[in-house]
Protein backbone atom coordinates (compact mmCIF):
# COMPACT_ATOMS: atom_id res chain seq x y z
CA UNK A 1 0.00 0.00 0.00
CA UNK A 2 1.29 3.40 -0.88
CA UNK A 3 1.49 5.65 2.11
CA UNK A 4 -0.81 8.62 1.94
CA UNK A 5 1.36 11.75 1.87
CA UNK A 6 0.51 15.39 2.35
CA UNK A 7 2.42 18.53 1.45
CA UNK A 8 4.53 20.09 4.17
CA UNK A 9 7.27 22.21 2.59
CA UNK A 10 6.90 24.05 -0.70
CA UNK A 11 9.74 23.92 -3.20
CA UNK A 12 10.82 27.47 -2.28
CA UNK A 13 11.06 26.66 1.41
CA UNK A 14 13.22 23.67 0.56
CA UNK A 15 15.47 25.64 -1.80
CA UNK A 16 16.05 28.43 0.73
CA UNK A 17 16.53 25.93 3.54
CA UNK A 18 19.32 24.11 1.76
CA UNK A 19 21.08 27.17 0.30
CA UNK A 20 21.04 28.80 3.73
CA UNK A 21 22.24 25.55 5.29
CA UNK A 22 25.17 25.37 2.87
CA UNK A 23 25.95 29.06 3.33
CA UNK A 24 25.80 28.96 7.15
CA UNK A 25 27.81 25.75 7.39
CA UNK A 26 30.54 27.05 5.11
CA UNK A 27 30.51 30.46 6.82
CA UNK A 28 30.99 28.81 10.21
CA UNK A 29 33.79 26.53 9.00
CA UNK A 30 35.66 29.27 7.11
CA UNK A 31 34.92 31.66 9.95
CA UNK A 32 36.56 29.44 12.54
CA UNK A 33 39.55 29.08 10.23
CA UNK A 34 39.82 32.84 9.75
CA UNK A 35 39.52 33.28 13.51
CA UNK A 36 42.13 30.68 14.43
CA UNK A 37 44.04 29.43 11.38
CA UNK A 38 46.67 27.74 13.52
CA UNK A 39 44.32 25.56 15.54
CA UNK A 40 41.53 25.02 13.00
CA UNK A 41 43.46 23.76 9.98
CA UNK A 42 40.68 23.11 7.53
CA UNK A 43 41.71 25.21 4.54
CA UNK A 44 44.95 25.51 2.61
CA UNK A 45 45.38 29.23 3.08
CA UNK A 46 43.69 32.44 4.10
CA UNK A 47 42.96 33.34 0.47
CA UNK A 48 40.71 30.31 -0.10
CA UNK A 49 38.98 30.58 3.24
CA UNK A 50 38.27 34.29 2.83
CA UNK A 51 37.09 33.88 -0.76
CA UNK A 52 34.65 31.12 0.29
CA UNK A 53 33.60 33.17 3.33
CA UNK A 54 32.76 36.25 1.25
CA UNK A 55 31.06 34.24 -1.49
CA UNK A 56 28.95 32.37 1.03
CA UNK A 57 28.17 35.66 2.76
CA UNK A 58 26.55 36.91 -0.45
CA UNK A 59 24.71 33.59 -0.83
CA UNK A 60 23.38 34.00 2.71
CA UNK A 61 22.27 37.58 1.96
CA UNK A 62 20.31 36.33 -1.05
CA UNK A 63 18.95 33.39 0.95
CA UNK A 64 17.77 35.56 3.84
CA UNK A 65 16.24 38.14 1.52
CA UNK A 66 14.48 35.44 -0.50
CA UNK A 67 13.24 33.59 2.57
CA UNK A 68 11.82 36.78 4.10
CA UNK A 69 10.19 37.73 0.80
CA UNK A 70 8.70 34.26 0.47
CA UNK A 71 7.43 34.34 4.06
CA UNK A 72 5.61 37.59 3.31
CA UNK A 73 4.10 36.85 -0.09
CA UNK A 74 3.21 33.21 0.58
CA UNK A 75 1.72 34.05 3.99
CA UNK A 76 4.27 31.71 5.51
CA UNK A 77 5.23 34.25 8.19
CA UNK A 78 2.39 33.08 10.47
CA UNK A 79 4.05 29.66 10.63
CA UNK A 80 7.52 30.79 11.60
CA UNK A 81 7.34 34.20 13.30
CA UNK A 82 7.34 33.94 17.08
CA UNK A 83 4.60 35.93 18.76
CA UNK A 84 5.32 36.79 22.38
CA UNK A 85 1.65 37.07 23.35
CA UNK A 86 0.35 34.02 21.44
CA UNK A 87 3.26 31.60 21.58
CA UNK A 88 4.66 32.14 25.08
CA UNK A 89 1.63 30.54 26.82
CA UNK A 90 2.19 27.40 24.74
CA UNK A 91 5.67 26.88 26.16
CA UNK A 92 4.74 24.87 29.31
CA UNK A 93 2.96 22.10 27.39
CA UNK A 94 5.84 21.89 24.92
CA UNK A 95 8.46 21.78 27.67
CA UNK A 96 6.45 19.07 29.45
CA UNK A 97 6.54 16.99 26.28
CA UNK A 98 10.26 17.51 25.73
CA UNK A 99 11.04 16.73 29.38
CA UNK A 100 8.99 13.50 29.23
CA UNK A 101 6.43 14.82 31.71
CA UNK A 102 3.70 14.35 29.14
CA UNK A 103 3.27 11.72 26.47
CA UNK A 104 1.94 14.05 23.83
CA UNK A 105 1.60 17.72 23.14
CA UNK A 106 -1.21 19.83 21.73
CA UNK A 107 -1.35 20.71 18.06
CA UNK A 108 0.58 23.98 17.64
CA UNK A 109 0.28 24.57 13.93
CA UNK A 110 3.11 23.85 11.53
CA UNK A 111 5.80 24.53 14.12
CA UNK A 112 5.83 24.50 17.90
CA UNK A 113 6.65 27.70 19.82
CA UNK A 114 10.25 26.62 20.43
CA UNK A 115 10.82 26.14 16.73
CA UNK A 116 9.20 29.47 15.96
CA UNK A 117 11.43 31.16 18.48
CA UNK A 118 14.53 29.56 16.98
CA UNK A 119 13.62 30.37 13.38
CA UNK A 120 12.76 33.97 14.23
CA UNK A 121 15.96 34.20 16.24
CA UNK A 122 17.95 32.96 13.25
CA UNK A 123 16.59 35.77 11.14
CA UNK A 124 17.89 38.33 13.64
CA UNK A 125 21.17 36.48 14.10
CA UNK A 126 21.64 36.36 10.33
CA UNK A 127 20.95 40.09 10.10
CA UNK A 128 23.48 40.79 12.87
CA UNK A 129 26.05 38.64 11.08
CA UNK A 130 25.40 40.34 7.74
CA UNK A 131 25.75 43.83 9.22
CA UNK A 132 28.82 43.12 11.37
CA UNK A 133 30.30 41.01 8.57
CA UNK A 134 30.09 43.82 6.04
CA UNK A 135 31.54 46.28 8.57
CA UNK A 136 34.57 44.01 8.93
CA UNK A 137 34.69 43.25 5.19
CA UNK A 138 34.67 46.91 4.09
CA UNK A 139 35.87 48.88 7.12
CA UNK A 140 36.24 52.03 5.02
CA UNK A 141 32.75 51.94 3.60
CA UNK A 142 30.88 51.25 6.84
CA UNK A 143 32.98 53.34 9.21
CA UNK A 144 29.96 55.09 10.71
CA UNK A 145 28.23 51.76 11.44
CA UNK A 146 31.27 50.57 13.35
CA UNK A 147 31.00 53.73 15.45
CA UNK A 148 27.37 53.02 16.34
CA UNK A 149 28.23 49.45 17.32
CA UNK A 150 31.06 50.50 19.63
CA UNK A 151 34.08 50.18 17.37
CA UNK A 152 35.65 47.49 15.23
CA UNK A 153 36.80 45.43 18.19
CA UNK A 154 33.22 45.23 19.50
CA UNK A 155 32.04 44.34 15.98
CA UNK A 156 34.57 41.49 15.84
CA UNK A 157 33.42 40.18 19.21
CA UNK A 158 29.72 40.36 18.26
CA UNK A 159 30.41 38.59 14.96
CA UNK A 160 32.27 35.81 16.71
CA UNK A 161 29.75 35.32 19.55
CA UNK A 162 26.86 35.05 17.09
CA UNK A 163 28.86 32.47 15.13
CA UNK A 164 28.96 30.34 18.27
CA UNK A 165 25.22 30.88 18.77
CA UNK A 166 24.65 29.56 15.24
CA UNK A 167 26.76 26.47 15.92
CA UNK A 168 24.97 25.72 19.19
CA UNK A 169 21.46 26.33 17.86
CA UNK A 170 22.07 24.29 14.71
CA UNK A 171 23.15 21.43 16.96
CA UNK A 172 19.82 21.58 18.80
CA UNK A 173 17.90 22.02 15.54
CA UNK A 174 19.40 18.94 13.90
CA UNK A 175 18.92 16.75 16.96
CA UNK A 176 15.34 17.79 17.71
CA UNK A 177 14.25 17.40 14.09
CA UNK A 178 15.78 13.98 13.60
CA UNK A 179 14.57 12.77 16.99
CA UNK A 180 11.01 13.58 15.96
CA UNK A 181 11.37 10.96 13.26
CA UNK A 182 13.07 10.40 9.95
CA UNK A 183 9.96 11.53 8.02
CA UNK A 184 10.56 15.05 9.35
CA UNK A 185 14.07 15.06 7.87
CA UNK A 186 12.82 13.47 4.66
CA UNK A 187 10.11 16.08 4.28
CA UNK A 188 12.76 18.79 3.86
CA UNK A 189 13.96 16.94 0.74
CA UNK A 190 10.69 15.69 -0.71
CA UNK A 191 8.34 18.30 0.67
CA UNK A 192 5.90 15.62 1.75
CA UNK A 193 5.16 13.97 5.08
CA UNK A 194 2.98 10.91 5.80
CA UNK A 195 -0.61 11.98 6.35
CA UNK A 196 -0.82 10.01 9.57
CA UNK A 197 2.28 11.63 11.08
CA UNK A 198 1.64 12.65 14.68
CA UNK A 199 1.64 16.45 14.87
CA UNK A 200 0.19 16.51 18.37
CA UNK A 201 -3.15 15.82 19.88
CA UNK A 202 -5.87 18.14 18.77
CA UNK A 203 -7.67 19.34 21.80
CA UNK A 204 -9.91 22.08 20.46
CA UNK A 205 -10.67 20.80 17.01
CA UNK A 206 -9.58 17.75 15.15
CA UNK A 207 -8.71 18.65 11.57
CA UNK A 208 -10.63 16.70 9.00
CA UNK A 209 -8.60 13.87 7.47
CA UNK A 210 -6.51 15.18 4.62
CA UNK A 211 -6.57 18.78 5.89
CA UNK A 212 -3.16 20.19 5.13
CA UNK A 213 -1.01 21.21 8.03
CA UNK A 214 1.62 22.60 5.70
CA UNK A 215 2.04 26.16 4.57
CA UNK B 1 33.65 74.09 -20.18
CA UNK B 2 37.29 74.71 -19.26
CA UNK B 3 37.76 76.47 -15.93
CA UNK B 4 40.07 79.43 -15.76
CA UNK B 5 42.79 78.87 -13.19
CA UNK B 6 44.51 81.89 -11.73
CA UNK B 7 48.17 81.67 -10.76
CA UNK B 8 47.22 81.69 -7.09
CA UNK B 9 44.68 78.89 -7.55
CA UNK B 10 47.27 76.89 -9.47
CA UNK B 11 49.81 77.26 -6.67
CA UNK B 12 47.19 76.26 -4.12
CA UNK B 13 46.32 73.20 -6.15
CA UNK B 14 49.98 72.20 -6.36
CA UNK B 15 50.41 72.76 -2.65
CA UNK B 16 47.32 70.72 -1.89
CA UNK B 17 48.60 67.94 -4.09
CA UNK B 18 52.00 68.11 -2.43
CA UNK B 19 50.34 67.84 0.99
CA UNK B 20 48.33 64.84 -0.10
CA UNK B 21 51.30 62.90 -1.43
CA UNK B 22 53.51 64.09 1.42
CA UNK B 23 56.05 66.05 -0.60
CA UNK B 24 56.10 68.24 2.43
CA UNK B 25 59.40 69.91 1.62
CA UNK B 26 57.72 71.45 -1.40
CA UNK B 27 55.04 72.79 0.90
CA UNK B 28 57.20 75.04 2.99
CA UNK B 29 57.59 77.92 0.51
CA UNK B 30 53.85 77.99 -0.18
CA UNK B 31 53.05 78.00 3.51
CA UNK B 32 55.63 80.70 4.14
CA UNK B 33 53.96 82.71 1.39
CA UNK B 34 50.57 82.14 2.98
CA UNK B 35 51.85 83.27 6.37
CA UNK B 36 53.51 86.32 4.83
CA UNK B 37 50.20 87.13 3.15
CA UNK B 38 48.59 87.23 6.57
CA UNK B 39 47.55 83.67 7.30
CA UNK B 40 46.01 83.33 10.76
CA UNK B 41 48.17 82.30 13.72
CA UNK B 42 48.10 78.92 15.42
CA UNK B 43 47.83 78.35 19.17
CA UNK B 44 48.81 75.03 20.72
CA UNK B 45 47.60 73.98 24.17
CA UNK B 46 48.33 70.80 26.09
CA UNK B 47 46.18 69.00 28.64
CA UNK B 48 45.89 65.38 29.70
CA UNK B 49 48.69 64.15 27.48
CA UNK B 50 52.23 62.82 27.59
CA UNK B 51 53.65 65.54 25.29
CA UNK B 52 54.37 62.73 22.84
CA UNK B 53 52.49 64.49 20.04
CA UNK B 54 54.68 67.59 20.49
CA UNK B 55 57.77 65.40 20.47
CA UNK B 56 56.48 63.75 17.30
CA UNK B 57 56.03 67.08 15.49
CA UNK B 58 59.57 68.04 16.50
CA UNK B 59 60.67 65.00 14.47
CA UNK B 60 59.39 66.44 11.23
CA UNK B 61 62.11 66.00 8.63
CA UNK B 62 61.21 68.15 5.71
CA UNK B 63 60.45 70.91 6.38
CA UNK B 64 62.42 70.60 9.61
CA UNK B 65 60.94 71.96 12.79
CA UNK B 66 63.09 75.08 12.83
CA UNK B 67 61.79 76.05 9.43
CA UNK B 68 58.23 75.17 10.40
CA UNK B 69 58.32 77.39 13.46
CA UNK B 70 60.26 80.33 12.10
CA UNK B 71 58.97 80.54 8.56
CA UNK B 72 56.03 78.28 7.90
CA UNK B 73 53.50 78.72 10.64
CA UNK B 74 52.85 81.59 12.94
CA UNK B 75 52.76 79.61 16.18
CA UNK B 76 52.01 82.13 18.90
CA UNK B 77 51.87 79.79 21.89
CA UNK B 78 53.18 76.34 22.68
CA UNK B 79 53.70 75.23 26.30
CA UNK B 80 56.99 73.44 25.59
CA UNK B 81 58.74 75.48 22.95
CA UNK B 82 57.54 79.00 23.71
CA UNK B 83 60.21 81.10 25.36
CA UNK B 84 57.60 83.09 27.25
CA UNK B 85 56.38 82.00 30.67
CA UNK B 86 53.92 83.14 33.31
CA UNK B 87 51.60 86.04 32.55
CA UNK B 88 53.49 86.79 29.37
CA UNK B 89 52.59 83.36 28.02
CA UNK B 90 49.01 83.03 29.25
CA UNK B 91 47.77 86.61 29.07
CA UNK B 92 49.76 88.01 26.18
CA UNK B 93 50.47 85.05 23.93
CA UNK B 94 47.40 82.90 24.51
CA UNK B 95 44.48 85.12 25.43
CA UNK B 96 45.47 88.28 23.55
CA UNK B 97 46.04 86.36 20.31
CA UNK B 98 42.70 84.64 20.70
CA UNK B 99 41.02 88.02 21.20
CA UNK B 100 42.86 89.73 18.38
CA UNK B 101 42.20 86.98 15.82
CA UNK B 102 38.77 85.96 17.08
CA UNK B 103 37.15 83.52 14.68
CA UNK B 104 40.29 83.36 12.52
CA UNK B 105 43.05 81.57 14.41
CA UNK B 106 43.40 77.81 14.63
CA UNK B 107 43.66 76.04 17.95
CA UNK B 108 45.68 72.87 18.27
CA UNK B 109 44.65 70.77 21.26
CA UNK B 110 46.91 68.02 22.54
CA UNK B 111 45.59 65.79 25.30
CA UNK B 112 42.22 64.87 26.75
CA UNK B 113 40.22 67.26 28.92
CA UNK B 114 39.79 66.14 32.56
CA UNK B 115 36.46 67.46 33.83
CA UNK B 116 36.25 65.81 37.29
CA UNK B 117 36.54 68.26 40.24
CA UNK B 118 35.89 71.23 37.93
CA UNK B 119 38.92 70.33 35.85
CA UNK B 120 41.34 70.77 38.77
CA UNK B 121 43.24 67.64 37.73
CA UNK B 122 44.87 69.60 34.94
CA UNK B 123 46.02 73.16 35.54
CA UNK B 124 48.00 74.69 32.71
CA UNK B 125 48.76 78.10 34.22
CA UNK B 126 47.44 81.06 36.10
CA UNK B 127 45.11 83.76 34.90
CA UNK B 128 44.12 86.82 36.96
CA UNK B 129 45.53 85.14 40.06
CA UNK B 130 43.30 82.10 39.52
CA UNK B 131 44.16 78.57 38.49
CA UNK B 132 43.60 78.19 34.79
CA UNK B 133 42.24 74.72 34.26
CA UNK B 134 42.64 73.02 30.91
CA UNK B 135 38.87 72.62 30.67
CA UNK B 136 38.41 76.38 31.03
CA UNK B 137 41.17 77.13 28.52
CA UNK B 138 39.62 74.79 25.94
CA UNK B 139 36.21 76.37 26.47
CA UNK B 140 37.38 79.98 26.37
CA UNK B 141 40.01 79.75 23.63
CA UNK B 142 38.36 76.96 21.66
CA UNK B 143 35.02 78.70 21.31
CA UNK B 144 36.76 81.65 19.58
CA UNK B 145 38.81 79.57 17.13
CA UNK B 146 38.08 79.19 13.42
CA UNK B 147 38.62 75.46 13.84
CA UNK B 148 40.09 73.13 16.41
CA UNK B 149 42.76 70.67 15.34
CA UNK B 150 42.90 67.73 17.73
CA UNK B 151 46.42 66.33 17.52
CA UNK B 152 46.65 62.89 19.06
CA UNK B 153 44.08 60.26 20.03
CA UNK B 154 43.62 61.78 23.51
CA UNK B 155 42.15 65.07 22.37
CA UNK B 156 40.41 63.46 19.39
CA UNK B 157 38.74 60.47 21.07
CA UNK B 158 39.84 60.39 24.72
CA UNK B 159 42.67 57.93 24.25
CA UNK B 160 44.64 56.60 27.19
CA UNK B 161 43.44 59.15 29.81
CA UNK B 162 39.78 58.42 29.04
CA UNK B 163 40.15 54.63 29.18
CA UNK B 164 38.35 53.07 32.17
CA UNK B 165 38.49 53.53 35.12
CA UNK B 166 39.18 57.14 34.11
CA UNK B 167 39.25 58.71 37.61
CA UNK B 168 39.78 62.22 36.24
CA UNK B 169 36.79 61.90 33.88
CA UNK B 170 38.82 62.76 30.80
CA UNK B 171 36.81 63.66 27.71
CA UNK B 172 37.66 64.30 24.08
CA UNK B 173 37.52 67.92 22.95
CA UNK B 174 34.48 67.23 20.79
CA UNK B 175 32.43 66.68 23.96
CA UNK B 176 33.55 70.03 25.40
CA UNK B 177 33.21 72.30 22.36
CA UNK B 178 30.40 71.62 19.93
CA UNK B 179 30.13 74.91 18.07
CA UNK B 180 33.49 74.96 16.27
CA UNK B 181 34.55 72.74 13.36
CA UNK B 182 36.91 70.03 14.58
CA UNK B 183 39.56 68.04 12.72
CA UNK B 184 40.82 64.91 14.46
CA UNK B 185 44.38 63.85 13.74
CA UNK B 186 44.59 60.76 15.95
CA UNK B 187 47.60 58.57 16.54
CA UNK B 188 49.71 57.72 19.52
CA UNK B 189 51.52 59.82 18.50
CA UNK B 190 50.36 61.15 15.12
CA UNK B 191 52.85 61.19 12.27
CA UNK B 192 54.52 64.63 11.92
CA UNK B 193 53.36 64.76 8.28
CA UNK B 194 49.74 64.34 9.36
CA UNK B 195 50.05 67.29 11.74
CA UNK B 196 52.08 69.56 9.43
CA UNK B 197 49.89 68.53 6.51
CA UNK B 198 46.68 69.35 8.36
CA UNK B 199 48.03 72.72 9.49
CA UNK B 200 49.17 73.37 5.92
CA UNK B 201 45.74 72.55 4.61
CA UNK B 202 43.86 74.83 6.97
CA UNK B 203 46.33 77.70 6.44
CA UNK B 204 46.42 77.43 2.66
CA UNK B 205 42.74 76.85 2.09
CA UNK B 206 41.39 78.60 5.16
CA UNK B 207 39.11 75.59 5.52
CA UNK B 208 39.18 72.18 7.18
CA UNK B 209 40.15 69.19 5.00
CA UNK B 210 37.67 66.52 3.93
CA UNK B 211 37.12 64.21 6.88
CA UNK B 212 35.63 60.75 7.44
CA UNK B 213 32.84 59.94 9.88
CA UNK B 214 35.27 60.07 12.83
CA UNK B 215 36.51 63.53 11.81
CA UNK B 216 39.86 62.32 10.46
CA UNK B 217 41.32 63.86 7.27
CA UNK B 218 40.69 61.40 4.46
CA UNK B 219 44.01 62.23 2.80
CA UNK B 220 45.89 60.59 5.70
CA UNK B 221 43.38 58.15 7.19
CA UNK B 222 41.67 56.86 4.05
CA UNK B 223 43.16 53.37 4.01
CA UNK B 224 43.45 50.24 6.11
CA UNK B 225 46.86 49.07 7.36
CA UNK B 226 46.01 45.48 6.41
CA UNK B 227 45.36 46.39 2.75
CA UNK B 228 48.88 47.67 2.14
CA UNK B 229 50.77 45.69 4.74
CA UNK B 230 54.22 44.48 3.65
CA UNK B 231 53.41 41.24 5.52
CA UNK B 232 50.12 40.78 3.67
CA UNK B 233 51.40 37.84 1.64
CA UNK B 234 52.06 35.99 4.90
CA UNK B 235 48.42 36.50 5.83
CA UNK B 236 47.14 35.27 2.47
CA UNK B 237 49.34 32.20 2.71
CA UNK B 238 48.33 31.63 6.35
CA UNK B 239 51.86 31.95 7.73
CA UNK B 240 51.45 33.41 11.20
CA UNK B 241 54.04 34.58 13.69
CA UNK B 242 53.64 32.85 17.06
CA UNK B 243 56.20 34.97 18.85
CA UNK B 244 57.62 38.42 18.49
CA UNK B 245 60.44 38.37 16.00
CA UNK B 246 59.05 35.48 13.95
CA UNK B 247 58.51 35.97 10.25
CA UNK B 248 54.85 35.87 9.33
CA UNK B 249 51.64 37.82 9.70
CA UNK B 250 51.32 39.32 13.18
CA UNK B 251 47.55 38.77 13.45
CA UNK B 252 47.79 36.00 16.02
CA UNK B 253 49.91 38.12 18.35
CA UNK B 254 47.33 40.86 18.32
CA UNK B 255 47.85 42.92 15.16
CA UNK B 256 44.88 45.26 14.64
CA UNK B 257 45.91 46.09 11.07
CA UNK B 258 42.60 44.89 9.57
CA UNK B 259 40.68 47.54 11.55
CA UNK B 260 43.19 50.42 11.69
CA UNK B 261 42.96 53.43 9.41
CA UNK B 262 46.11 55.36 8.48
CA UNK B 263 48.79 55.56 5.78
CA UNK B 264 51.82 54.46 7.81
CA UNK B 265 52.25 51.50 5.42
CA UNK B 266 53.28 53.83 2.61
CA UNK B 267 54.41 56.95 4.48
CA UNK B 268 56.77 55.26 6.98
CA UNK B 269 58.09 56.95 10.13
CA UNK B 270 61.29 58.61 11.24
CA UNK B 271 61.82 60.27 7.90
CA UNK B 272 60.74 57.26 5.87
CA UNK B 273 63.07 54.78 7.58
CA UNK B 274 60.85 52.38 9.48
CA UNK B 275 57.42 51.87 10.99
CA UNK B 276 55.58 49.67 13.49
CA UNK B 277 55.06 46.51 11.41
CA UNK B 278 58.46 46.73 9.76
CA UNK B 279 59.99 46.84 13.24
CA UNK B 280 58.11 43.63 14.09
CA UNK B 281 55.49 45.22 16.32
CA UNK B 282 51.82 44.37 15.75
CA UNK B 283 49.61 47.33 14.90
CA UNK B 284 47.71 48.53 17.99
CA UNK B 285 45.22 50.62 15.96
CA UNK B 286 46.21 53.80 17.80
CA UNK B 287 44.27 55.93 15.32
CA UNK B 288 40.92 54.32 16.12
CA UNK B 289 38.38 55.94 18.45
CA UNK B 290 38.29 53.01 20.89
CA UNK B 291 42.07 52.87 21.37
CA UNK B 292 43.36 51.57 23.78
CA UNK B 293 40.26 49.77 25.02
CA UNK B 294 41.44 46.35 23.87
CA UNK B 295 44.27 43.96 24.73
CA UNK B 296 47.14 45.00 22.49
CA UNK B 297 48.80 41.63 22.02
CA UNK B 298 45.72 39.41 21.81
CA UNK B 299 43.49 38.75 18.84
CA UNK B 300 40.16 39.17 20.61
CA UNK B 301 39.47 40.34 24.18
CA UNK B 302 38.15 37.91 26.76
CA UNK B 303 34.54 38.22 27.90
CA UNK B 304 33.60 39.02 31.50
CA UNK B 305 31.56 36.11 32.87
CA UNK B 306 31.50 37.05 36.57
CA UNK B 307 32.96 39.82 38.72
CA UNK B 308 36.73 39.84 38.15
CA UNK B 309 36.52 36.73 35.94
CA UNK B 310 36.95 36.46 32.22
CA UNK B 311 36.93 33.67 29.67
CA UNK B 312 37.59 33.49 25.96
CA UNK B 313 34.61 33.16 23.66
CA UNK B 314 35.96 29.76 22.62
CA UNK B 315 35.93 28.55 26.22
CA UNK B 316 32.36 29.79 26.75
CA UNK B 317 31.26 28.28 23.45
CA UNK B 318 33.02 24.99 24.18
CA UNK B 319 31.39 24.67 27.60
CA UNK B 320 27.97 25.49 26.17
CA UNK B 321 28.59 23.03 23.32
CA UNK B 322 29.55 20.29 25.77
CA UNK B 323 26.44 21.08 27.80
CA UNK B 324 24.34 20.88 24.62
CA UNK B 325 25.86 17.50 23.70
CA UNK B 326 25.20 16.19 27.23
CA UNK B 327 21.65 17.53 27.08
CA UNK B 328 21.09 15.91 23.71
CA UNK B 329 22.50 12.62 24.97
CA UNK B 330 20.26 12.72 28.01
CA UNK B 331 17.24 13.58 25.94
CA UNK B 332 18.03 10.83 23.46
CA UNK B 333 18.23 8.34 26.32
CA UNK B 334 14.90 9.64 27.57
CA UNK B 335 13.41 9.32 24.09
CA UNK B 336 14.47 5.70 23.87
CA UNK B 337 13.41 4.89 27.44
CA UNK B 338 9.94 6.30 26.93
CA UNK B 339 9.64 4.58 23.58
CA UNK B 340 9.39 7.65 21.41
CA UNK B 341 12.33 6.39 19.37
CA UNK B 342 13.74 2.93 18.86
CA UNK B 343 12.52 -0.67 19.19
CA UNK B 344 9.69 0.14 21.60
CA UNK B 345 8.20 2.68 19.19
CA UNK B 346 5.96 0.30 17.29
CA UNK B 347 4.66 -1.25 20.50
CA UNK B 348 3.76 2.19 21.82
CA UNK B 349 1.95 2.99 18.62
CA UNK B 350 0.02 -0.26 18.77
CA UNK B 351 -0.96 0.46 22.32
CA UNK B 352 -2.11 3.87 21.18
CA UNK B 353 -4.19 2.29 18.44
CA UNK B 354 -5.87 0.01 20.85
Amino acid sequence: MVKQMEDRHSIWIRIFHWTNMIAITMLCLTGFYIHAPESFRLFANMDNARMIHFGMAYLLCVGVLGRVYYAIVADDAKNIVFSVTKDTPKFPSMMKYYLFMADSHPYYGKYNPGQKMMYTGWLFMALIQIITGFVLYKPDMFMAVSGWLGGYMAVRVIHYIVTWLFVLSVLAHVYLDISEGVPVLKSMFTGKIPADFDHGTHEEHAPAPGESIGA
Amino acid sequence: MPTKLSRRDFIRLCAGGAAAISLSSYLAPFMAEAVAAGAPPVLWIQGGSCTGCSISILNTVSPDIEKVLTEVISLRYHPNISAAAGDLAIQEALYKTAEEFKGQFFLVVEGAVPVAADGMYCIIGEKDGQHLTFERAVKEIGSQAAAILNFGTCSAFGGIPATPPNPTKCKPVSEIIKTVPIVNVPGCPPHPDWMIGTIAHVLLYGDVPEVDSFGRPKMFFGGIIHDNCPRRQYFDNAIFAKNFGDPGCLLEIGCKGPIAHCDSTTRLWNGGVNWCIKAGAPCIACTEPQFPGWPMYERIPEMPIAPAMTATIDQIGGVLGAAAVLGIGGHLAGNIATGRIGPKKNDAEKEGDN
